[in-house]
C-alpha cells in the first residue's frame, strides 16, 4: 500500500514537473536558441524583444521587467549586451552571464572620454558584444547555459549533456567552415556595414573595416566617398551587410565591381524561425558564395 | 464579614491613600516581570533573525560590527570588501550571497543596497505599489514608510556624506515605488535601493548631459568638469548612467551567504579560516548569541538594581503601613473600649493588607496586559536600537 502511495505520488511529482516547464527569459535570439534546444520540452524559452527591434539597445517595458523578474533563468550574452540589464533589478541567483568565462578575451572598443569631479577625464571602454560569432565561444556559452538548466533541472542532467554535445558538435563545424572561409578571405578587403564581427574577424583571421551604415537605406554620398576610402588600393572588396541592403545600394556595389553579402549577427529574432545554427549556415553559405563570385 | 465590610469602608475612606498603596504596590510587581517579558521579546527577536541568517562574509575586523551591521542594519559600518567575494562565492557553487550595501542614510533611515535574492531570502513582499525594478528606486520598509509618511508615489533622498565635499558624493533623489508588508524587525525601518543604485548614491554609477551640440559628430564630444551629475535617474537620462572601474571591484560591506547544505556550509566556512585571509566567515547566531550572554550578564546586575529597588519599595510601603497604624492608634483605642478583641484589631488590619495587595496584584495584571500589544513594538525599537 505504502509503495502504491510512493509511486503514485512520484507519478504525480513528475506529471507537475512535466506541466511546468522552467521558463528561461533570454537577452537575445542565440541564447534563447540554445536554451530550447539544450532544455527541450523542459524549458520554455522566452526572447521577448519585438521583431524589429535591435536587442543590443532595447529596452523592456515594466511589465517585462516583471516577467524576467519572475523566470526562473535569466541569461545574459556579458560584454555590455544588453545594457538595459545594468539599470534593472535582477535577482543573482536566477542570472546567468554566459560570457563570464571568457571575460578577459572580450574585445576592447573605442570609447567616450569625459571628465566630472576632480578625476579629471577618464574614458569609457566599450566591447564589443556579438561574442557568439567566434563559434568557440558560442560553444562556451552554450555550456554556460546548459550547466544553469543542469542546477535548476537536476534531474535531467544526461538529457541536457547528450544535446550539449549534439549542439557542441554543430557549432565546431560552424567553427570549421569558418576556418577555411577565414583564409579565403586573407586577400580580401572586407568592409562591414556596422561594427558587429570583432570577433568573428578575430576568431577567423579576418580584417574588418567598419562602416556605421543602417541596412535597408540607401547610403549618402558621404558614406560611399566613405567607403571608396575605405577600399583604396585593394583588389577585391567584399561587403558584408548585416540584413538584406537596399537595391540602390547593392546596384551602387556592383557597379563598383565590389562583391556583396548578408551576414546576420542573429542577434535578433529571426522572421522565418530558423535555429542559430541554420541561421550561421545561411551566413556562412553567402559568404562562400561572394567569394566564389569574385 | 463585619471585618471585610469594615475594612472596605476604611479604604474607600482614605482612599487616596489606598490608591497610592495600590499604584506602589503594582508597579513593585508589574516593573521586573515587564522588564523580564521585554528581554525575553527583544531576545527571541534578535536571535531569530540571527538563526535566520545562516552566515556572514565580510572583511575580518569586529565581528560583532559585520553582524550587527547586516542583520540591524547599525549605524557602526564594518569593513568593506568589495562583489569579487560574492562573486566568489556564487562561482564556488557553495551558497547563494546576497551582498548588502550599507552605511548611506535617507531621513535618518539606513539605506540598504540588496539584490533581489534579499527580499525572497527575507520573505519581504510588497504591501503597496511594486518591487524595485529600475536603477534610481527605492521600496521603504513599513516602518519608515509610516514614520515619514511617503508611500508609492513620493520621492526620499539621500542623505549627502559631507556637505561641504561639493566633487564628491551627490544625494540621489530616488521616487518610492512599493512599501514592504511589515515584519516586526529591522526591514520596517531600513530604506531598500538595489545594489547598482547604492552605487550610485557613491558615485560609482553617474549620468552624463548630453554635451553633444547640434550638428557635432560623436567624435567632436570635448567635455569637462562642467558635465554633470545627475541626482536622480529619470526615463530620459537612464541610458546615460553607466559605472566606472571593474564590477569585481564595487565595494559592498558584507555578504549573507545561504549554504545550500550542511556540507557545502562547512566547506564553506573552511575556505575563511586562513587568517592571512582578508575576509572573515561568521555565523550571526553565535555572535548574537555571544553579544546575549553580555547582555545577560549586565541583566543580573539589572536584576539586582530592581530587587534593590523592590525592597526599598516595599520596605516604604511597610512603613507606611506602620505609619498609618500609628495614625490609627485612638481607632484602634476605641474599637478595644468597645469591646474589640486583639485578635478582630488585626484581622481587620490584615484584611485592609490583602484587599490593597490583591487589587495590585489586579492593576499589575492590568498593566502587564495592556503592554502585551506594545511588546513586540518595543522590542523591535530596542534591537532597531541596539
Amino acid at each position: 500500500m505504502r509503495a502504491a502511495l510512493a509511486a503514485l505520488f512520484m507519478l504525480c511529482a513528475l506529471v507537475a514537473s512535466a506541466a511546468e516547464p522552467l521558463k528561461v527569459y533570454a537577452v537575445n535570439a542565440p541564447l534563447a536558441d540554445f536554451a530550447a534546444r539544450l532544455g527541450g520540452a523542459r524549458v520554455e524559452a522566452v526572447f521577448p524583444v519585438p521583431a524589429g527591434r535591435d536587442p543590443a539597445f532595447w529596452r523592456p517595458p515594466l511589465a517585462l521587467i516583471a516577467e524576467f523578474q519572475a523566470a526562473d533563468l535569466i541569461l545574459l550574452n556579458g560584454a555590455g549586451f544588453a545594457s538595459w540589464t545594468q539599470k534593472v533589478s535582477l535577482p543573482r541567483s536566477r542570472v546567468v552571464d554566459t560570457s563570464r568565462g571568457f571575460a578577459d578575451r572580450y574585445i576592447e572598443t573605442e570609447g567616450v572620454t569625459h571628465s566630472h569631479g576632480p578625476e579629471g577625464a577618464h574614458s569609457h571602454a566599450a566591447v564589443a558584444s556579438y561574442t557568439w560569432l567566434d563559434f568557440r565561444q558560442a560553444a562556451e556559452q552554450a555550456r554556460a547555459v546548459a550547466d544553469a538548466l543542469t542546477r535548476r533541472a537536476p534531474d535531467a542532467e544526461a538529457e541536457i549533456a547528450e544535446r550539449l554535445d549534439a549542439l557542441t558538435a554543430d557549432l565546431s563545424a560552424l567553427d570549421t567552415r569558418a576556418r577555411a572561409i577565414g583564409e579565403a578571405l586573407r586577400d580580401v578587403r572586407v568592409i562591414a556595414s556596422h561594427p558587429r564581427y570583432q570577433y568573428l574577424a578575430r576568431a577567423y583571421g579576418v580584417e574588418i573595416a567598419s562602416l556605421d551604415w543602417e541596412a535597408g537605406e540607401t547610403p549618402t554620398e558621404a558614406q560611399w566617398r566613405a567607403f571608396d576610402h575605405l577600399r583604396e588600393g585593394a583588389a577585391r572588396v567584399l561587403m558584408v551587410w548585416e540584413a538584406e541592403p537596399a537595391p540602390e545600394a547593392s546596384a551602387a556595389l556592383t557597379g563598383r565591381g565590389v562583391a556583396g553579402a548578408v551576414f546576420d549577427p542573429g542577434a535578433a529574432s529571426d522572421a522565418q524561425s530558423r535555429s542559430f545554427i541554420d541561421r550561421m549556415s545561411a551566413n556562412l553559405d553567402a559568404l562562400e558564395a561572394a567569394l566564389s563570385s569574385m | 464579614m463585619s471585618a471585610l465590610r469594615l475594612a472596605l469602608a476604611y479604604l474607600r475612606f482614605h482612599w487616596v491613600r489606598s490608591l497610592v498603596l495600590i499604584l506602589v504596590a503594582a508597579l513593585i510587581i508589574a516593573t521586573p516581570l515587564g522588564v523580564e517579558r521585554l528581554i525575553a521579546a527583544s531576545e527571541a527577536r534578535m536571535t531569530a533573525r540571527a538563526e535566520a541568517t545562516p552566515l556572514l562574509i565580510g572583511a575580518r575586523g569586529s565581528r560583532l560590527d559585520l553582524a550587527m551591521a547586516a542583520l540591524y542594519f547599525s549605524e557602526d559600518s564594518p569593513e568593506r570588501l568589495t562583489m569579487q567575494a560574492a562573486e566568489a562565492v556564487w562561482e564556488s557553487g557553495l551558497a547563494e550571497a546576497m551582498p548588502l550595501h550599507l552605511g548611506f542614510r535617507a531621513q535618518s533611515a539606513p539605506i540598504v543596497g540588496a539584490t533581489l535574492d534579499y527580499f525572497a531570502f527575507r520573505g519581504l513582499t510588497v504591501a503597496a505599489g511594486r518591487p524595485l525594478a529600475l536603477l534610481g528606486e527605492a521600496v521603504l520598509g513599513a516602518g519608515v514608510a509610516a514614520r515619514l509618511g511617503l508611500g508609492p508615489g513620493d520621492a526620499i533622498v539621500s542623505s549627502p556624506e559631507n556637505l561641504f565635499d561639493l566633487a564628491g558624493v551627490y544625494p540621489l533623489r530616488m521616487p518610492v515605488v512599493g512599501v514592504l508588508a511589515e515584519t516586526g524587525g529591522p526591514d520596517d525601518m531600513a530604506v531598500f535601493v538595489d545594489l547598482k543604485t547604492a552605487w550610485v548614491i557613491e558615485g560609482i554609477g553617474h549620468g552624463h548631459e548630453d554635451v553633444l551640440p547640434a550638428g557635432a559628430e560623436a567624435g567632436d564630444i570635448i567635455a569637462d568638469a562642467a558635465l554633470v551629475a545627475f541626482r536622480e535617474v529619470t526615463p530620459d537620462n537612464i541610458d546615460s548612467f553607466h559605472f566606472h572601474g571593474a564590477p569585481a571591484d564595487y565595494p559592498i560591506d558584507a555578504i549573507i551567504a545561504a549554504p545550500f547544505d550542511d556540507r557545502a556550509a562547512t566547506i564553506l566556512r573552511g575556505r575563511y579560516l586562513d587568517r592571512e585571509n582578508p575576509l572573515q566567515i561568521v555565523e550571526p547566531a553565535e555572535v548574537v548569541g555571544g553579544l546575549f550572554e553580555r547582555v545577560f550578564r549586565f541583566k543580573s546586575v539589572l536584576d539586582a538594581v530592581v530587587a534593590v529597588v523592590a525592597g526599598a519599595a516595599a520596605l516604604a510601603v511597610g512603613l507606611a503601613v506602620f505609619l498609618s497604624l500609628q495614625l490609627r492608634r485612638r481607632e484602634m483605642q476605641t474599637a478595644f473600649r468597645l469591646g474589640g478583641r486583639r485578635s478582630t484589631v488585626a484581622r481587620l488590619v490584615a484584611t485592609e493588607t490583602v484587599i490593597l495587595l490583591c487589587l495590585a496584584f489586579i492593576l499589575a495584571l492590568a498593566i502587564l496586559l495592556m503592554t502585551e500589544g506594545s511588546m513586540a513594538p518595543i522590542a523591535a525599537g530596542l534591537v532597531a536600537a541596539a
